[in-house]
């Protein structure tokens, strides 16, 4: 169904590329722009736990400061719209919470009012545009850097060079459009003008992508006597409105908090249009005393808009502010987060605790619950199904034969199939802990301890997933050969547990086959390193290559041994198993004899 | 002289502590015999296999086997040995 909509939309776009040129620089400027948030985004990323998280947190840790942060960048950058853009790109990379993003916000509103005082004033407009180019050349050259910080100044530097660059292709592509947009041929008077021209002002932000240009058309058109001052009022507040919008395409790339926040200014700035609409004339009085007041001639029509836009702003500001948490609970309420479907624990039940055997059984179903998880998550990282595992099929043929890109996500996979049952089982069993007898609690230290190694098995599976992606497609037929091995010999290792755990079943001896099972561990990485060496010696691989290969056989003995060590606790737990048989259990040094002497053959 | 073995018979057949010897005996050798088919096995499975990651997985464990069967055969000539002590 996903697919089927992407292939609509490609070809809707494309017939409207075929259609205009107008239309594929618009289309163009959003995705630039969209680029850009995701580059800001990523740069933001680079910082966190460092430098910024520390500025924000002394510079919005109050909503005040917050507002005075948000007041003091849109003033500065003389944009609203891309400082809420950015909020929510801090908001998404998780260093800033919604209130101290809706305290910027508010004070960025206000901080955008100074953009008409100086259109009105001096008749300056800040293009912003004309940053993109130099950030976008210096961005690069950072990114190029390998320090992370400069690549994070640099990420950063080219996402605002992209969204600047982005509204400029959005601005020139309506270039015919903002032309046609000729306000005094649409005078209006009344209740119908006031609305007509706040919907106006409202459609012609979103179609320039930005305020500023809007008050230069209403600042320009109401000194020239093109429209009258009432219905400019209308098109600021208007235009005040529409510059949401800048936000709201932000937040299609963002998190659930970034469209929370773009939602926030939707609401503050429509509230804050639809409470001064209501009261247009107290504010049109209002607006003649303070200018009286300072100086601004009764004529100087533009100066009294730049008026009109600070004190509505500011009225918006001390109508909302003080409501900034039921505000956060309201969009939490509306805009719900998505949550994949996370995997529950089956076996965690509040009846389980009453027995300490009980909890105990209980833990070790729940955790034998998350060993398939880890397992599935494994196996899905190098294109395999849990049900490859079963079948008489060669694992070998069938990870070399797959040629298919393969892109699991194990973040999500953790996420869904892990996170939720680890904490449950790790919450349960502190919880459990306080009230029993030795012989359980030993019982659950071990089976938390099984969990620590499925949930390493699953890091060191991320660790190696990235070169193993990599190197499979590479020119270089014996590195793929070695990353196939790898991911050969950890699906048959977990194939090989199955077996194991098959055997418990059946009584063939499943205390004895652990240590078949540690030595061929041992075993394999002995020769694995031993066939990178002489890969590396014969040329026939880089050392780089070489070098990541040994870190790679070095997390798959890693998972080997962490699923072992899981499935030793779980599998093995009744002490049937372990009477005679275990007095012809091997002991380390006896595996490694063993070990050595197949080597030495 | 007879009847003297008899009963050296009978009071070792109700004597708790050799029973269990006795019991252990056998569960050892049931062991190793469990061990010697499973070597039986992965003897056959090593021939059949092609895939020479496999084999010398197959050569590991037949070596494994091999060890533990060794040291059960100690342990069992050990306790055949205290056995005929008593």
């Amino acid at each position: 169904m996903h697919k089927a909509l992407l292939l609509i939309v490609i070809l809707l776009l494309s017939y409207g590329f075929w259609l205009s040129d107008a239309f594929k620089g618009i289309a163009a400027g959003v995705s630039i722009f969209l680029f850009g948030m995701l580059s800001l985004e990523q740069g933001f990323k680079a910082f966190t736990g460092g430098v910024l998280e520390r500025i924000l947190q002394k510079t919005t840790d109050t909503s005040w400061k917050s507002f005075g942060f948000g007041f003091l960048s849109a003033t500065l950058m003389q944009s609203s719209g891309l400082v809420s853009v950015i909020t929510v790109s801090f908001l998404s990379a998780g260093l800033l919470d919604l209130v101290a993003g809706i305290g910027i916000i508010f004070g960025s509103n206000l901080g955008t009012t100074t953009g008409a005082w100086l259109i009105a004033g001096l008749g300056l407009k800040v293009n912003i545009a004309t940053y993109a180019m130099p950030l976008l050349v210096f961005g690069v050259l950072c990114i190029f850097q390998n320090g992370k910080q400069l690549k994070g100044i640099g990420y950063i530097l080219t996402g605002l060079g992209f969204l600047l660059l982005g509204i400029h292709y959005m601005k020139d592509s309506f270039e015919h459009f903002e032309s046609t947009i000729n306000l005094a041929n649409y005078a209006m008077a009344g209740v119908r003008g006031l609305l007509t021209y706040t919907a106006v002002g409202i459609i012609a932000t979103i179609i320039m992508q930005s305020s500023h240009a809007t008050m230069l058309l209403t600042i320009t058109a109401v000194s020239v006597h093109q429209i009258t001052y009432d219905n400019a009022l209308a098109l600021v507040i208007g235009a005040n409105i529409g510059t949401t919008v800048t936000a709201i395409i932000a937040s299609f790339g963002a998190n659930i908090q970034g469209k929370r926040l773009a939602g926030a200014h939707l609401l503050i700035n429509l509230c804050t249009g639809i409470f001064v609409l209501f009261f247009i004339k107290e504010f049109s009085i209002a607006v003649d005393i303070i200018s009286v007041n300072l100086g601004i001639a009764v004529s100087d029509k533009a100066m009294k808009l730049a008026t009109f836009h600070s004190l509505f702003n500011l009225a918006g500001i001390v109508i909302f502010f003080p409501f900034i948490n039921q505000q956060v609970i309201f969009l939490e309420k509306i805009l719900i987060e998505k949550r994949p479907d996370i995997f529950k624990p089956k076996y965690l039940g509040s009846s389980a605790m009453d027995f300490p055997e009980t909890v105990v059984e209980s833990v070790r179903l729940e955790s034998i619950h998350l060993y398939e998880n880890a397992i599935h998550i494994i196996v899905h990282t190098f294109g395999l199904h849990k049900q490859d595992l079963t079948k008489n099929d060669s694992l070998k043929q069938l990870i070399e034969q797959n040629t298919q890109p393969i892109e699991y996500d194990i973040d999500v996979g953790y996420e869904k199939r892990i996170k939720g049952i680890y904490s449950a089982i790790i919450a349960f069993i502190s919880q459990a802990g306080f009230t029993w007898e030795m012989a359980q609690s030993a019982k659950l230290s071990w089976l938390r301890e099984a969990n620590k190694h499925l949930v390493e098995a699953i890091k060191e599976t991320k660790h190696l997933q990235k070169n193993w992606t990599r190197f499979r497609t590479s020119n270089n037929q014996d590195t793929i050969n070695e990353y196939n091995k790898i991911a050969y010999q950890i699906v048959l290792h977990i194939r090989q547990i199955e077996h194991f755990r098959q055997g418990i079943e059946d009584n063939e001896l499943p205390l004895l086959s652990l240590d078949a099972l540690k030595a061929s561990i041992k075993n394999d990485d002995l020769q694995m390193n031993r066939v990178i060496e002489t890969l590396i010696r014969e040329q026939k691989i880089t050392p780089e290559t070489g070098s990541s290969l040994i870190n790679d056989s070095a997390y798959m003995y890693n998972i080997k041994k962490n699923l072992l060590k899981a499935a030793e606790t779980l599998f093995l737990h009744s002490a049937g198993h372990a009477g005679i048989e275990h007095q012809l259990t091997l002991n380390e040094a006896e595996i490694n004899h063993v070990v050595q002497t197949m080597d030495s053959q | 002289m007879r009847i003297e073995k008899l009963l050296h018979k009978l009071r070792a057949f109700f004597d708790g502590d050799n029973r269990k010897k006795r019991q252990h005996i056998e569960e050892l050798k049931k062991i190793l015999l469990k061990l010697k088919k499973k070597e039986r096995k992965i003897t056959h499975a090593l021939q059949q296999t092609d895939d020479e990651y496999l084999k010398k997985h197959y050569q590991t464990e037949l070596e494994i086997i091999r060890v533990q069967r060794k040291k059960g055969i100690e342990v069992l000539q050990q306790l055949k040995e205290r056995k005929q002590g008593d």
